[in-house]
């Protein structure tokens, strides 16, 4: 079953549309990447899902029901800010949070405060925190709980490398229990090392989405090299199966549709046609590039 | 409801300015009826005609049971204070971003205005317990050692034997202002709240609402009495509420018919307070909700 359904999600800032009738579903148990560059959307998603703002037209559905505070209960989330008073210490804050969605008890906050490094904080005031540790602080509350289905938006935001691996490492971890992740980001690197599917947002319309290895990669690169580059070109246009060619600096570039190329059987095939190559290598496409392509910048 | 409580609780108690704000009124309010009495006793010692009527016609202001009307008009004249407070209040959980994340962490937006109401109304009781003990204490101090006749000498009342037996209900025959006086705070707080939240910036709104409530408008409901001799300044926000507690006799310099009308419309405008503060909420229900967050 989809935890989460939204069907042709539109909303305009005056003039400008924001989402451009948005559909897509997470599957329960997947990390769900939403991609797109800044101003594509996702954080308006996000903030309709959650019933911060509202959709001008569309619909959308938590565990099959309509949006609603109990719905909101059982997600923890972290939209676009850590948004916390900023003259309480990390406890009493969430204590409001546990106040308000009825989610963890004392305990429970200790334990999601060691889980995100901010214990021995745990009593300094929230303005006295960096940018990071509100960020930690942020994700800790969606962690409260420990509920089913988490939504985080840019949830790396601020933190340094370590504290972005930590995060990561806890995601995996958190899908591996059973939760599902919905992440809105920005960083393809993210996306590709810790999501399981994505939707790829341009200017408020998901321009792809699915599994991240049918999103993201749909044609396999094979990396040639030889003495002669024109002269290899010339041999692999005869060869069926591969979509385009091309001389990219010392190397060939050969297209093809995604695990139709057998490396070893081109390496026989050009060493029979008299060609040596002294490199070869299968790529998968690299996320950047499709993400570039995807999104026409 | 409860929880709603408890939740504004933990956002309030730990506030430092709602502690600042709480011991400024622990000292103004006591502070404004201890100078006021020093005034009445200035008024009444000068042993002139004035002073003995005034003696004479309205007993001591700061004895029971005028006490609770004396005491609850210099105290509202400080309503500012516990404004400023709704108003800081309402537009951090702007500044902090944090009206947003209740409503993302499983409050409706009916939960967070209701929640923001109780605010209102908790600071009300607060302010209305400080009110009544400020009362009662000043009630306690003069009632026994002074007589109503002549209260520039501190001797021992020689009746007050035989007045203890009437003592109990003179203790509470006013006391139904301290009702007055939280109707009027709520109502006068909910408006400072309508502000903050219209506003969003609290040194805006707190700008907006001393020059309203302590210049814009007493000047022009006086302008509107003396000048052009029309009445319509009772309407006002703040004026509709400032009249459900009519200044002490002594104040209204010895004008009986004006101070017993001025009793008179106190029922009137306690209902139109009641509708103000239902408009108040409307408004603000209706703007908040219009309003992406």
């Amino acid at each position: 079953m989809d935890v989460l359904v939204a069907e042709g999600i539109r909303k305009s800032y005056g003039a400008v549309k924001a989402l451009n009738g948005v559909s897509l579903s997470v599957p329960r148990g997947t990390v769900y990447g939403i991609l797109g560059p800044n101003g594509s959307g996702k954080t308006t998603l996000l903030s309709i899902l959650l019933d911060v703002l509202s959709a001008d037209a569309g619909s959308y559905r938590w565990f099959g029901q309509p949006g609603s505070k109990e719905q909101r209960k059982k997600i923890g989330a972290l939209l676009e800010t850590p948004n916390f008073y900023h003259y309480l210490s990390a406890v009493n804050n969430l204590k409001i949070t546990m106040n308000i969605s009825g989610r963890g008890s004392a305990e429970e906050i200790t334990r999601v405060l060691k889980l995100v490094g901010l214990y021995e904080r745990r009593n300094s005031r929230f303005s006295t925190y960096s940018l990071g540790m509100k960020q930690r602080l942020a994700i800790a509350a969606a962690l409260l709980g420990s509920p089913g289905v988490l939504v985080l938006d840019e949830p790396t935001n601020g933190l340094d490398p370590v504290g972005i691996a930590e995060i990561r490492e806890l995601i995996k971890q958190l899908q591996r229990n059973g939760h599902t992740i919905v992440i809105a980001s920005h960083l393809l690197d993210e996306v590709e090392k810790i999501c399981t599917h994505v939707a790829i947002l341009k200017t408020g319309n998901v321009v792809s989405q699915g599994p991240v290895d049918e999103v993201l990669s749909d044609e396999d690169i094979l990396e040639l090299g030889t003495a002669d580059l024109q002269q290899l070109k010339d041999l692999l246009l005869q060869r069926e199966g591969i979509t385009e060619i091309e001389i990219s600096g010392s190397l060939l570039q050969c297209k093809a549709p995604k695990g139709s190329i057998d490396p070893a059987a081109i390496n026989a095939w050009c060493h029979e046609n008299g060609i040596l190559l002294n490199h070869i290598a299968l790529r998968k496409k690299r996320l950047e590039a499709r993400f570039f392509e995807l999104t026409g910048n | 409801m409860w929880k709603l409580l408890k939740t504004e609780w933990l956002k309030i108690y730990r506030y430092p300015a709602f502690w600042l704000l709480l011991a400024i009124c622990l000292i103004t309010y006591p502070g404004i009826n201890y100078i006021c009495y020093n005034i009445y006793l200035d008024i009444t010692q000068r042993q002139s005609m004035t002073g003995q009527i005034v003696s004479l016609l309205l007993g001591n202001p700061f004895s029971f049971p005028e006490v609770w009307q004396t005491s609850a008009y210099l105290s509202s004249m400080f309503v500012i204070i516990p404004a400023l407070l709704i108003i800081m209040l309402i537009s951090n959980e702007y500044v902090y971003r944090t009206s947003r994340q209740n409503i993302i962490d499983g409050w409706s937006r009916y939960d967070f205005l209701l929640a923001k109401a109780i605010d209102v109304a908790l600071i009300t009781f607060i302010v209305t317990i400080l009110y009544a003990i400020v009362a009662l204490v000043v009630g306690i101090v003069h009632t026994d050692s002074q007589p109503a006749v002549d209260p520039a000498i501190p001797l021992p009342d020689m009746n007050s034997t035989e007045g203890s037996g009437s003592s109990g209900s003179i203790y509470f025959e006013k006391i139904h202002y301290i009702g007055l006086f939280a109707l009027q705070t709520f109502s006068q707080l909910s408006l400072a709240f309508l502000l903050g939240m219209l506003v969003r910036k609290a040194f805006v709104a707190m700008g907006i609402f001393l020059f309203y409530a302590l210049i814009a408008e007493p000047l022009s409901v006086g302008l509107l009495k003396y000048k052009f001799n029309n009445d319509i300044g009772k309407y006002f926000p703040m004026e509709v509420s400032d009249r459900i507690v009519p200044p002490p006799a002594f104040m209204s310099k010895l004008d009986e018919a004006g101070y017993q009308a001025s009793l008179d419309a106190v029922p009137m405008h306690v209902g139109l307070t009641i509708v103000l503060i239902g408009i108040t909420w409307m408004l603000t229900t209706i703007i908040y909700k219009k309003r992406d967050l």
